[in-house]
């Protein structure tokens, strides 16, 4: 993790007006990402969190460029590393122009890392093709040293290469799964729930791969998607939190903990259990209600029918973006209120 | 390395299921009451041409002929010491026409019409539902039908429609038979052309069934590995569609290679009704024939083929799949 200092750091990337629909029956568009716009400094990793079905992996294929359909990108540019990066899918050369990015410049750590390689594939195997499909010219041994040099670098048995997934523990699984998905050091690393599959010391073991990784600049940085949030707490720099397909509040990681602008996020901290003292006499209340279904959005600030803040101007109007430097979030609430934390009672009624 | 270990075991516990087979093989006709020879001898008893003096005779050098009058353990050594020479014994309908010359009659046209039409079904089939998962749409959806369809029907029903209308309507093939009446089979160009011209209807009567039900398993098995994990993460590396495509098929392969391994061993039994509706000379209509007949012994040489033929296709499967597949091998001989 990098302290953040008073200069601002140097962006990695800039994604902006990303727009990305799941097509239900052909005609009807739902629209999970909805004109979303992010940035990364380099070297920092960014957490994006939210409930189920808010489109948090959505907006991590989208970054990835492996929306697949029913997923259709719609529109969107990404910056990264100098280039300009059109991530719309819509036509058909998209998949050929966005296939030499993919793994280089942006590189996914999937969700459900159990059967993420070909199970009638050797490590070996895999690490050359995907070091082969971004450069012809390097050989099979190019590509195990490669691997060999990595793997004995973050303290990993040379072994697993030799090996197939199945002969792998989980937490070895996922952590060779990381290796792999970093090889070929990628600007971004987009990690979607690495770790909610894992023990808590393979958690563990897996977020201080990934801090470790970042330090060692392996890649330029990383966003995060989970909705655990107190291992968000622990690995991020800054956080974006999502709401049905939009983005409400981002900041600083510290800073959107203890003082959120937004009361979706503070409703979403107070769903989580601290250890501490107090919490055997605390009880968690959750929020009520549930996300609202995309193909047919609340009109306004979509969060208004659950809001115990909500106002009339938030039911008819978008919501402006009231900010102070990088800690931005996105409510009629927080612009009557300038400087001041949700209060959290008044949200875990 | 673990694999000359499994391929060893299974060896022994085909080679157990081989002599059980055989030792069936040779008791199960024993159990019936009565013995084969009475069959015969009463159906010539019935002619009434023959008086009880020559059918005592007839019976007794019967009796002689197929070693019936000994022990029970000796004939089971002398049945083992054929089977081991190679000696299937004689038919009694054909008789003194040796089994082994029936079958090697019957044998080549049925390795001619199967062999070809289950490998090249099999390849143009697992292809075909191959192309209908990754294309998708209106593509899948009109090989799919089609597929589903032809692995639908029985092969009779398509032999007979096949008959009916290229045959029968068009003209444009033999109604029946392997080759033209008056030609002997022997390897001169007259008769291989007039042969392959016979060859077609029940070829193709097979080969589409076969090709339909290949495409169904194969289509289903290709959709299923598309949605999987590992094509996601290879994606997102960045690894070629052609890759990709590559570690599906050989995932999707894997239940498909015993469908292939396991008609091939079925494929000396004869497709049977297929060789009826032709009329084909092969190991069907030999086996049809010897039950219509009760000709024991070459009924007992069929079954013993058809389980000798399974059996090794069987093992066969499972070697092949400790090379292909790795959890296999890794389950079956505790490698890690």
């Amino acid at each position: 993790m990098t302290a953040l200092t008073a200069a601002p750091p140097e962006l990695l990337m800039r994604a902006t007006n990303l727009n990305a629909a799941y097509s239900a029956d052909g005609t009807r568009d739902v629209p999970a990402v909805d004109a979303v716009s992010l940035e990364v400094p380099r070297g920092q990793i960014l957490g994006l969190a939210g409930e189920s079905g808010c489109g948090k992996s959505t907006l991590g294929n989208t970054l990835a460029m492996i929306a697949n359909p029913p997923l259709y990108v719609l529109s969107g540019t990404l910056e990264i590393a100098g280039l300009t990066i059109d991530l719309s899918t819509l036509d058909k050369g998209a998949d050929a122009r966005h296939r030499p990015h993919r793994g280089q410049i942006v590189s996914m750590l999937p969700q459900g890392a159990m059967n993420s390689i070909s199970p009638t594939l050797r490590i070996r195997d895999l690490v050359c093709d995907v070091v082969r499909a971004h450069d012809r010219s390097k050989s099979r041994s190019d590509a195990l040293d490669l691997a060999r040099d990595r793997l004995t670098m973050l303290g990993m048995p040379v072994r697993v290469l030799d090996q197939y997934a199945h002969q792998l523990s989980g937490g070895m699984r996922q952590r060779m799964v990381t290796v792999i998905s970093t090889l070929l050091n990628p600007q971004l690393l987009i990690a979607d729930e690495p770790t909610s599959a894992l023990d808590v010391s393979s958690q563990k073991a897996l977020i201080e791969m990934l801090i470790h990784m970042v330090d060692e600049k392996i890649m330029g940085g990383a966003i995060f998607i989970t909705h655990d949030l107190p291992v968000l707490s622990m690995v991020t720099d800054q956080l974006a939190i999502m709401y049905a397909g939009r983005i409400v509040e981002t900041g600083p990681t510290a800073e959107l903990v203890h003082s959120a602008r937004h009361p979706y996020t503070s409703a979403l901290l107070a769903a989580v259990l601290d250890p501490t003292r107090e919490t055997r006499t605390k009880t968690v209340e959750g929020i009520p209600g549930s996300p609202p279904n995309l193909a047919n959005p609340p009109t306004g600030c979509r969060f208004h029918p659950r809001c115990p803040f909500a106002m009339e101007v938030c039911a008819r109007q978008d919501p402006p973006l009231v900010g102070e430097g990088i800690h931005s979030a996105s409510c009629w609430w927080a612009k009557d209120h300038p400087h001041e934390t949700v209060p959290l009672q008044g949200v875990s009624l | 390395m673990g694999l000359g270990r499994y391929i060893g075991k299974k060896a022994l516990w085909y080679g157990g299921a081989l002599l059980a087979a055989i030792v069936l093989n040779f008791i199960l006709p024993r159990l019936v009451p009565g013995n084969p020879v009475d069959t015969i001898v009463s159906s010539l008893a019935r002619g009434g041409s023959v008086t009880a003096d020559q059918q005592q005779k007839i019976y007794a050098s019967f009796v002689s002929q197929f070693g019936l009058d000994k022990p029970l353990w000796q004939q089971f050594l002398i049945y083992l010491n054929n089977i081991v020479h190679g000696n299937l014994g004689v038919s009694f309908s054909a008789y003194p026409v040796s089994v082994n010359h029936l079958v090697g009659q019957a044998v080549p046209w049925t390795l001619a019409i199967q062999l070809p039409s289950i490998i090249i079904g099999w390849i143009i089939g697992n292809a075909l539902g191959a192309i209908a998962a990754f294309k998708g749409g209106r593509w899948d959806s009109g090989a799919f039908t089609s597929s589903l369809l032809l692995s639908a029907m029985p092969y009779y029903c398509l032999s007979i429609i096949l008959l009916y209308f290229l045959a029968l309507k068009a003209g444009l093939f033999p109604v029946g038979g392997a080759y033209s009446y008056g030609l002997s089979p022997g390897f001169n160009m007259q008769f291989i052309t007039d042969a392959l011209h016979y060859y077609w209807l029940p070829f193709l009567s097979l080969v589409l069934v076969i090709i339909g039900g290949q495409a169904v398993g194969m289509r289903s098995m290709a959709i299923y590995e598309l949605g999987s994990d590992y094509v996601n993460f290879s994606r997102g590396l960045g690894i070629g569609q052609g890759k990709i495509v590559g570690y599906i098929f050989h995932n999707a392969m894997l239940p498909q290679i015993t469908g292939l391994a396991l008609s091939i061993g079925t494929m000396v039994g004869g497709a049977l009704i297929t060789e009826l509706v032709f009329n084909y000379p092969g190991m069907g209509t030999l086996l049809f024939n010897a039950i219509s007949s009760n000709d024991y012994p070459v009924i007992q040489s069929i079954t013993l083929i058809i389980t000798v033929a399974v059996l090794f296709a069987n093992f066969a499967v499972e070697v092949v799949y400790g090379i292909v597949d790795p959890r296999i091998r890794a389950a079956k001989t505790g490698e890690k």
